[in-house]
């Protein structure tokens, strides 16, 4: 399979909200240690509403699923998790619209565009800890691979070693960054949150293409 | 193991709209609440005049709802607990609020406020509406070095910014003179908050940080977000003593200017705490040779049922001065 459409998008979003409703606890305590100790709550239920107007969504193309997604995290959630979750869909819509299937170049492009939006919004470069540390690797692990299926194990694998390495950081953006040296040994719940949407995303396509490529 | 503090709320997921409707329906000469969750003043400003909103996290009541009416803001959005609302509502309120000279949106900076409020700018123009600018307020001195002022969060010391900048914006100033007022008044303005205990989110009734009962921390922000350090906590004559200074050599304060003082209670401080630390502020600035124009203690931007408080300064001058003495009727900042 080296295209995929609006079914596998819709399934996409379907696959990294069940993720992340999964982690809900643990993204809590994660967040509790370095914020407000809201970050599962929040997320995974503007996921869940993102799941919802997804689902509403008649006869969508996938510039219009990406949309979507990225208005309900934005608007469900708000705060800086809100806006920068919500920010890497949105980027993503210009890459991808009018298509009305995504090869694999499309979806280096897709990605490359989300991390672009995101480093910009947060003004965050990798090692700040933040989500950045997660999702450039991965995104970057993801345009390195031409078959589809390689590049999601891959990226899956990058986005995690990436929210591992924010454990030992030091917080140079967002509320954690007044903990200073205290936040050592946290490691970052919105970093986390990408491993666990990229690892949401390997899996779908494992069991979608039933380990073909 | 951390400890669970009961709040005599409905279910979580109520808390904002139950208290809004609380707030409105108590309120109901001064605010109103619309459809989306929007707090408006019951009688909007004459058109022709800046409209002033802002959009922020709640939990730090009465900040900002008791903010709104004549000679204060025009819309407040309130978030869910501590977390900014997203670009959508805030683009609402600044609709809601256009009396067809401008919208300022004005920012307590903290990265959600800002994120969102970025992204409502972008949404205004993409439909076109021009008259619309942010500005970014920050005090908390502890945050960031000086030198380093942007990266400064927003405390309770934006007060005082609050105030004036309504009452400018009663007048006929135009969009761009209303930011350089809020500006102004954000550059002679400085504050420090310390804190004897945590708080407990209201969503899950958690106690959010630990501190032990022994020990106080200086430089707290409004979330109860790490400041300066912990230390032995104080006495109120000692705590004053090592607040005060770092706050008059930022700006810096020096003999001969004109001050207004706030001293915030974060949530369960005392009056009578904060009388005794106002006469230690009151004697130093006196020995500094720092005129009180003005001073404010009480609850204005809370933390919950944090104990502590922070001391906010502000420089002020015949212009400052006469928009500080200028009438203002929010539920919780009057002035007449």
């Amino acid at each position: 399979m080296s295209e995929i459409g609006s079914d596998n998008l819709k399934a996409m979003v379907l696959a990294i909200a069940g993720r992340i409703a999964d982690s809900r606890e643990q993204l809590n305590r994660l967040d509790a240690a370095l914020g407000d100790g809201d970050h599962g709550a929040s997320i995974s239920a503007a996921f869940e509403k993102a799941v919802a107007e997804v689902a509403g969504l008649p006869d969508p193309k996938p510039s219009e699923i990406w949309l979507t997604t990225a208005q309900s995290l934005m608007n469900g959630m708000g705060g800086a998790s809100g806006a920068l979750f919500g920010t890497l869909f949105l980027k993503g819509v210009a890459a991808i619209h009018g298509k009305e299937r995504l090869g694999k170049a499309d979806l280096n492009k897709l990605w490359a565009a989300s991390l672009a939006g995101v480093k910009a919004r947060g003004k965050a470069e990798i090692g700040d800890k933040t989500m950045v540390d997660a999702l450039e690797p991965a995104v970057l692990a993801f345009a390195a691979y031409d078959n589809i299926a390689d590049a999601w194990a891959a990226a899956a694998e990058a986005a995690s070693n990436g929210a591992e390495s924010t454990r030992e950081l030091i917080a140079r953006q967002g509320r954690a960054k007044y903990l200073g040296e205290r936040g050592i040994g946290h490691q970052d719940p919105g970093a986390t949150t990408i491993a666990l949407m990229f690892e949401a995303l390997d899996n779908y396509w494992r069991e979608m293409t039933n380990g073909k490529t | 193991m951390s400890a669970r503090v009961h709040k005599l709320i409905n279910q979580p997921e109520n808390i904002l709209s139950d208290m809004l409707d609380g707030f409105c329906a108590a309120y109901g000469d001064i605010v109103r609440l619309t459809d989306e969750g929007l707090v408006l003043r019951a009688t909007p400003k004459a058109p022709g005049k800046v409209a002033l909103v802002i959009g922020c996290g709640s939990g730090h009541e009465p900040a900002m709802i008791g903010w709104i009416g004549q000679g204060l803001f025009d819309v407040n959005i309130a978030g869910e607990i501590f977390t900014a609302p997203g670009p959508d509502r805030i683009l609402q309120g600044i609709k809601a609020a256009d009396r067809g000279a401008g919208v300022l949106v004005c920012v307590s900076h903290h990265a959600g406020d800002l994120l969102n409020a970025e992204l409502a700018l972008e949404l205004c123009q993409m439909e076109g509406l021009s008259n619309v600018d942010m500005v970014v307020l920050y005090d908390d001195i502890s945050s960031a070095p000086k030198g380093r002022e942007p990266e400064r969060r927003g405390t309770a010391g934006l007060f005082f910014v609050w105030k004036m900048l309504g009452a400018f914006c009663e007048g006929e100033g135009d969009l761009a003179a209303a930011k350089a007022l809020a500006e102004k008044v954000r550059d002679n303005t400085r504050s420090l908050a310390m804190s004897l205990s945590s708080c407990a989110s209201p969503i899950t009734g958690e106690v959010m940080f630990e501190m032990p009962e022994d020990e106080m921390e200086i430089g707290m922000g409004l979330h109860g977000e790490m400041g300066m350090g912990r230390q032995k906590a104080l006495g109120a004559r000692e705590t004053i003593d090592l607040m005060l200074p770092p706050i008059l050599e930022d700006l810096p304060f020096q003999a001969g200017d004109e001050v207004l003082v706030l001293l915030n209670n974060s949530g369960s401080m005392t009056l009578m705490e904060l009388f005794i630390l106002y006469k230690r502020v009151a004697e130093k600035l006196a020995e500094a040779g720092i005129r009180v124009y003005k001073s404010w203690i009480g609850p204005y931007a809370t933390t919950q049922e944090m104990a502590g408080f922070a001391l906010s300064l502000c420089r002020v001058d015949d212009e400052l001065k006469a928009l500080w003495d200028a009438p203002a009727d929010g539920a919780y900042m009057k002035q007449r």
